[in-house]
């Protein structure tokens, strides 16, 4: 089930009712979220349901042995092997098929026949989110960061329909204290989820959407037919695009989220008003950054040990954090590519020193990111240079409509001003009494309905990571 | 039970940089639950009288089982009271504009002959000499034209084919038209009537040659002779199937100045979906028959799928290589290149590019 279709409109009230029903009783509510969030997730593949279960299990078991060892090498490798028990899964289903295609090629280039059988592998919606939240749970009771829960409490954690398909990626240390006790009836941000839920479906629906359809697919199809004119506003609106999909689908599970009494982490934070590449870090897919930091980064030594091994690390994590995004040599590239930023970053003292305005620092970094984003959209290493050979070529612009250049700004303007004025306007509007926002949520999803094309809402680009 | 754990626990410290705190501030948790929920209820009450009818269209839409049936519990009484409510006309009527569909509107849908499955009127179906190709008879190839339009268009089974063959003929000056529709299929006419729309691509575009891939989702019910539903897959479901491909071959051919290339379904992986390919491939061998000088069949089962025998991967230049995408019914980008490679050779017989 898409957050944005009729199905999901007619699952969530449901759910929100009997979920507020039940609430009181725990030992209730418990057992009926964990089967709403799995029949939610058995509408997009029931089969891997199996699977979810299983990581549920394992983490779960895993969990308990390590908090009772008393040995801490026990601890390390009970851990250890937990970790890589969720690898091992991530890796089957997620890169079995791009691993095995290039191990056939350099055996082949040989002589030899392939090893291993050439098979596709069905990906599980949500697995990397699932799978990296499950490690969180684990390495955080071996570190003594949390106690290990109830397994229906950690299958709760893992399965809860509103992250479960793309995140946020949330900490057991920031959910499972939620379960605790039950959600308070009386301090419910109503408005505010109401408010997020709108917001993401504009952005996702009214403007990602049309983005993709009316320039970027296009002219990523095949750049070679247009000029350097349009290929600029392409990888523009892709810039705009990605925000709006990605950000668009977390406010929904954000606001989904509190409309059941639960808080979810912050996930971006007006990430194109980034001054510098770290900076941008710390403002896009914030949950995934501070995990990557805090479970691959900082274990691999951070920046202890000098500072080219801060340097190594930096490449390491961004690599692995590029190829977490899909099984695609583009996207090693474009990990590489920000860890090659963040390691010119750190070198360089910031973009240009200090000294340099602020303006001129936010340019850089912006046309970096954007370029970034042409490395992350394309299908191919090919087409990487295909299309910057076109970003390179004059010639009419064709593509440069007025409704365009509207999308793309209200996607990148809005970050760009400061925070309190737009900050103020959401706040009042999160005053306003839930209902007059539920009955203005119905008329603003009427008009959003009105933009989707026959063929439905296209998925987001993060589900299939 | 105490603590087993010889460790040193550090306090729990929540993530620094989480702001879990951010719906505390300026008392936006001043709501209750009820409050929640009445503003959802009234939310959905409004789309439900508002958009009745798009719910139940959307459950019509999905396939039969346990989701279509709850989306038509809802959706039957949403669209019966939406009929019958201004709210309906006034959400179309503000919303209409916004619609990136094309207007099919006034075009024409499947011809009422398309649900014929015998005769044509007890005479005997008559063989024009476009029932041939010039090769079968021996005869000389006719001349070559610049192939200046192509569209290709179909399902998702035409992506990213319509990349690669744009990629491949950019460089010829060639203009390539990609118009796939995802989801939409020759016999179910709710998202798209294909009859409408290969009728609307050929006045737009005005293509020279027409590249036509479908039939992923294909084996919905379609009305018989009789105004009955035949459902999927015998020879009457078949029949039907065929006079609405052949319908749109003879739309898109335009009276032979357009040359056509219909694909074939590779062999899918699932028995269930392998056996409705082979009943729409059939169907489509059987619709080109009269122009078989101006629709060309290109079968993708030999390259793909050798006797139909389902497989992820075969030999590419030498190099063993997967050519089907997960869900065994699509081709990847490898197996669409090779898809692209193949189509490229039949454009050239009749094409100078």
């Amino acid at each position: 089930v898409l957050f944005p279709t009729v199905q999901f409109g007619i699952f969530f009230p449901i759910v929100l009712v009997l979920s507020w029903t039940l609430m009181p009783r725990p030992w209730l509510w418990k057992p009926f979220i964990l089967l709403a969030s799995y029949v939610f997730y058995a509408a997009a593949s029931p089969v891997f349901c199996l699977l979810l279960g299983g990581v549920t299990v394992w983490n779960d078991g895993a969990a308990r042995l390590i908090h009772r060892s008393q040995s801490e090498r026990t601890r390390k490798q009970l851990c250890a092997g937990a970790v890589a028990g969720n690898l091992l899964a991530l890796g089957v289903f997620k890169y079995y098929t791009f691993f095995v295609g290039g191990v056939a090629q350099v055996f082949t280039d040989v002589s030899l026949p392939p090893p291993l059988p050439l098979l596709t592998v069905a990906l599980p919606v949500g697995i990397s989110f699932f799978t990296f939240q499950a490690i969180s749970y684990t390495v955080d009771v071996k570190r003594g960061l949390i106690e290990p829960a109830r397994l229906i409490d950690t299958a709760v954690y893992l399965s809860f329909f509103p992250h479960l398909i793309a995140g946020p990626i949330v900490r057991a240390r920031e959910f499972l204290p939620q379960l605790a006790s039950p959600r308070d009836p009386e301090h419910v941000a109503a408005s505010s989820g109401l408010m997020l839920i709108g917001m993401g479906l504009v952005k996702k629906v009214v403007i990602a959407d049309y983005l993709g359809r009316a320039i970027v697919d296009p002219v990523f199809a095949v750049p070679g037919a247009y000029h350097g004119p349009d290929a600029l506003l392409a990888a523009y609106a892709y810039t705009a695009q990605i925000y709006c999909d990605f950000s668009g689908y977390t406010d929904i599970a954000i606001g989904l989220a509190l409309l059941l009494g639960f808080v979810f982490p912050q996930n971006f934070n007006s990430p194109y008003r980034a001054t510098g590449f770290r900076d941008f870090w710390h403002r896009w897919h914030m949950t995934l950054s501070r995990f990557l930091r805090d479970f691959l980064y900082i274990p691999l030594g951070g920046n202890r040990g000098g500072r080219w091994r801060t340097y190594r690390n930096l490449m390491l994590t961004m690599i692995l954090g590029g190829l977490w995004h899909g099984a695609a040599w583009t996207f090693v590239i474009w990990g590489a590519y920000n860890g090659g930023m963040l390691v010119s970053e750190h070198a360089l003292g910031g973009w240009f020193g200090r000294r340099t305005p602020a303006w001129l620092r936010w340019f850089v970094t912006f046309h970096l990111v954007v370029l970034g984003w042409i490395i992350f959209r394309a299908q191919s290493v090919g087409v990487i240079w295909s299309f910057l050979a076109r970003l390179a070529s004059w010639g009419a612009p064709t593509l440069w409509t007025f409704p365009v250049l509207l999308a793309i700004g209200v996607a990148i303007v809005p970050q760009l001003l400061p925070p309190s004025p737009v900050e103020g306007l959401q706040d009042r509007l999160g005053r306003l009494q839930p209902v007059l926002i539920g009955a203005g949520l119905a008329v603003l999803v009427l008009f959003v309905a009105a933009t989707v094309p026959s063929q439905g809402v296209a998925p987001f680009i993060y589900f299939r990571f | 039970m105490p603590n087993p754990n010889p460790n040193p626990k550090p306090k729990p410290k929540h993530a620094d940089d989480n702001l879990m705190d951010r719906f505390d501030r300026a008392g936006t948790r001043r709501f209750t639950a009820r409050q929640a929920i009445v503003a959802v209820l009234i939310g959905s009450v409004i789309l439900a009288l508002a958009a009745g009818t798009s719910i139940r269209k959307a459950g019509n839409e999905m396939n039969p089982g346990i989701g279509r049936d709850a989306v038509l519990a809802v959706g039957d009484p949403a669209s019966w009271l939406a009929q019958r409510l201004p709210l309906r006309p006034a959400a179309h009527t503000l919303t209409a504009w916004l619609s990136p569909d094309v207007n099919l509107n006034g075009l024409p849908g499947f011809a009422a002959y398309t649900t014929t499955t015998t005769g044509t009127a007890g005479g005997i179906p008559v063989v024009t000499p476009n029932s041939f190709n010039p090769s079968q008879l021996g005869a000389p190839a006719p001349a070559k034209q610049r192939l200046h339009t192509l569209l290709v268009t179909g399902d998702s089974m035409s992506e990213p084919l319509d990349q690669y063959l744009a990629q491949s003929l950019l460089p010829n000056g060639v203009s390539v038209i990609q118009d796939p529709h995802i989801g939409t299929g020759i016999s179910s006419t709710l998202l798209v009537n294909w009859g409408q729309l290969s009728a609307y691509q050929v006045r737009h575009d005005h293509p020279n040659a027409i590249v036509v891939f479908i039939g992923a989702n294909d084996g919905y019910s379609m009305p018989g002779p009789d105004g009955r539903q035949v459902n999927c897959c015998n020879a009457q479901w078949a029949a039907i199937y065929a006079n609405r491909v052949r319908q749109m071959m003879n739309t898109y051919r335009q009276d032979g100045v357009a040359h056509v290339y219909w694909l074939t379904l590779p062999t899918p992986r699932d028995p269930a979906r392998a056996s409705i390919a082979r009943v729409v491939n059939a169907a489509i061998e059987v619709a080109a028959q009269p122009w078989a000088d101006q629709v060309t069949v290109i079968d993708t089962v030999p390259t793909f799928t050798p006797n139909n025998s389902y497989r992820d991967s075969m030999t590419v230049n030498g190099t063993p290589t997967i050519v089907r995408e997960s869900d065994g019914i699509h081709l990847n980008s490898a197996g669409s290149q090779l898809a692209a490679k193949l189509v490229l050779g039949y454009i050239d017989q009749n094409f100078i590019r």
